[in-house]
């Protein structure tokens, strides 16, 4: 009998703390997660700020870029300053370039010799 | 010891039931104000682009100055800090604060510069939002088409308003939390809402030239406006739409009302010789008369009813084709009264003329020609010339196109495309309207007698080297509105025309109302179309039809 209650008294010893340890724990993690959410919240809610500012700015220089790129402004100084004029409307042959020996075909149909194309 | 303790716990039950019961709502109400932070969702339109591709009108995230009068100290220090920063008289800005008030707008849409002086001057009771506003970073160009939006951002003109409902889109609210110092956290949603994009048919740099040679044109004759469309006739794409005078849209509150008008489809006139189309075509399809049928106009006059009307210059016996090569205006009445009233009514109507073209931009009007049951003794004579009728340019550059692309009357537009933010077409433009109203015999019989116009007649101003030119000139008196008759000063000069003849690349008509010195269209408008096509044709890369081929280049890819 003795030898029953020293054993209950020993898991009592064990248990209980463990258990208030556990609920500590339990308690701890939760708020420690939660502050985390949080804290990557406050971390993108700055990220977003960041980016609507980039944002801004690269509207602004797109703005520009396209203001600058403006056809008749570039005609009006190349003209004015380089003497650029508008190209004569000579006829243009394109001709591509053979890309290399192409593959033999086996075909009863006529073989076609590979060349320049023209267009 | 225990008494204290149990009435503690009392106590703060009995908060606690204070706290989350009795006053429950009416703190739980100040709580959200406190951490919820309500933001508008921010609205952006849709870009304009043109066919390239290229921005014609976009969207910038600007501050817009405000004031609270409650926490602005009104002391001349501040007054003069802020009138020196916005470069603006201090009674101005004065007038913009009131006395008392928790909000007022002082000025919307700084430029980035100026908004950062004011931040720099620290003035207690100032702060700044956010707001989008509408730049068109080509300045002028196009802007009779683009249009142009007011400073809320609400659409006033062209595009901006017949798109208005695909190029903006509905904003909303977002609800974010923020904690004790203000710091806002994130809500995981996007607080931008954009409109769906358009892609035009025009070309900016088609467009530039045609502005560029308009322009001249006005400034060389001191003409009080002009015009000129630039459309491809197969498709009814239009390339190019100009207006002189022009405004800035992205200063539209200072353009003037006659600047933003957009005469190309607002305006009527009448078209004078080049409404001979009417007749002639009318005329060749009847099989009345063909190229080679001779009529004698050499009493250089013909009276209709009880009116006499001349010939410019007078000839001797014409056939059909020098009729109008030469611009005849006895020839044409001769072959109209041939036709008779009610064909010529009824070829004026398959050309378009009275009704709207169906252009995608808003206050288009369709012109008028009177039934032939209300014409006078007189009108088949005027109208076979061009008179007592009224045309938009663009009615009457759609009437030529079917000459150019084989007898079918297109249908212009300046849209091409609408695609939404996430890149998904919603719209294209695929020409399924196109109406046969005439035989492609005639068109190509009609063609030839267009470029012997440029060859040898009226149009000679408008040939181009290396290439056919196929066009018509026409010279009209303008209604003087004080006395309602024909007036002997103001003229409307005009040239039509498309190029090159046999495989037109685009169809082009110069309008120049009220020129000074010259009246003609052979002398005012022709020079126009040539300076304008020449340019034209080498930004297209269209080589010449009388290329010898010693001036052939080979480039290789």
């Amino acid at each position: 009998m003795i030898r029953l209650g020293r054993k209950k008294n020993m898991m009592s010893l064990i248990i209980k703390p463990l258990c208030i340890v556990l609920l500590l724990a339990g308690q701890f993690s939760l708020i420690w997660l939660k502050s985390n959410v949080l804290t990557l919240e406050y971390k993108i809610g700055l990220l977003e700020k960041m980016k609507t500012e980039h944002i801004k700015e690269r509207r602004l220089l797109l703005a520009d870029k396209a203001g600058l790129q403006s056809l008749e402004k570039l005609e009006a100084s190349s003209m004015e300053n380089d003497g650029f004029v508008f190209p004569d409307r000579v006829r243009v042959i394109h001709i591509k370039r053979q890309r290399g020996p192409l593959p033999h075909k086996a075909s009863l149909e006529k073989r076609q010799l590979a060349g320049p194309e023209l267009w | 010891m225990n008494t204290i303790i149990i009435f503690s716990f009392f106590a703060l039950f009995l908060r606690l039931t204070d706290l989350m019961i009795l006053n429950h709502k009416l703190l739980s109400e100040k709580a959200k104000q406190q951490h919820i932070k309500v933001e508008d969702i921010q609205v952006r339109r849709g870009i304009i682009f043109d066919r390239e591709g290229r921005q014609l009108a976009l969207n910038l995230e600007l501050e817009s100055l405000y004031c609270e009068p409650e926490n602005f100290h009104l002391d001349n220090e501040n007054i003069r800090k802020l009138s020196f920063a916005l470069s603006k008289e201090p009674e101005v800005i004065l007038t913009k604060i009131p006395e008392e008030g928790k909000f007022v707008w002082i000025e919307r849409k700084l430029e980035p510069d100026i908004a950062e002086r004011i931040k720099d001057l620290n003035i207690k009771g100032l702060g700044f939002m956010n707001e989008a506003k509408r730049v068109y970073p080509k300045g002028k160009l196009a802007s009779h088409i683009v249009g142009s939006v007011g400073v809320d951002n609400q659409a006033l003109e062209g595009i901006e308003l017949q798109f208005d409902r695909y190029l903006k889109t509905r904003g909303g609210k977002v609800f974010s939390e923020r904690d004790a110092g203000g710091r806002t956290l994130s809500s995981g949603v996007n607080k931008e809402a954009k409109g769906n994009n358009i892609v035009l048919t025009i070309d900016e740099g088609l467009q530039g030239i045609v502005e560029k040679e308009i322009e001249k044109a006005m400034v060389k004759w001191r003409a009080a406006a002009a015009s000129a469309i630039m459309m491809d006739p197969f498709t009814g794409e239009i390339l190019a739409l100009a207006n002189m005078p022009s405004y800035d849209p992205n200063n539209t509150g200072k353009a003037k009302d006659f600047e933003k008008r957009n005469r190309a489809i607002t305006d009527c006139y009448e078209p004078g010789s080049t409404f001979k189309i009417a007749v002639g075509i009318g005329a060749l399809e009847e099989n009345i008369a063909t190229p080679h049928s001779l009529f004698d106009v050499s009493k250089g006059a013909i009276e209709v009813g009880r009116k006499t009307i001349h010939d410019v210059h007078r000839h001797g016996v014409l056939t059909f084709k020098e009729v109008i090569q030469k611009s005849s205006n006895v020839g044409a009445i001769m072959i109209g009264m041939k036709l008779g009233k009610e064909r010529i009514y009824k070829y004026a109507k398959l050309l378009g003329v009275g009704e709207k073209t169906g252009v995608d931009l808003p206050g288009e009007v369709s012109g008028w020609i009177h039934p032939p049951e209300r014409w006078s003794g007189t009108s088949i004579g005027a109208i076979s010339i061009g008179q007592e009728v009224a045309v938009t340019p663009l009615q009457i550059l759609r009437a030529y196109s079917a000459i150019a692309n084989g007898g079918f009357l297109v249908r212009p537009h300046v849209v091409s495309e609408i695609i939404s933010p996430e890149g998904q077409t919603l719209f294209s433009s695929i020409d399924n309207e196109r109406k046969r109203i005439l035989s492609s015999k005639t068109a190509e019989i009609f063609r030839e007698i267009l470029k012997s116009v440029v060859e040898g007649g009226t149009g000679e101003k408008a040939s181009i080297e290396g290439d056919e030119v196929a066009g018509k000139t026409g010279t009209a008196q303008m209604i003087d509105p004080k006395t309602k008759r024909y007036s002997r000063e103001k003229f409307v000069s005009s040239f039509i025309g498309f190029v090159p003849a046999d495989k037109p690349r685009f169809a082009l008509i110069v309008v120049v109302y009220e020129p000074k010195g010259q009246i003609y269209g052979g002398v005012v408008a022709s020079p126009v179309f040539r300076d304008i096509a020449n340019q034209a044709l080498s930004y297209l890369n269209i080589p010449r039809r009388d290329v010898p081929y010693e001036t052939t280049l080979l480039v290789a890819k």
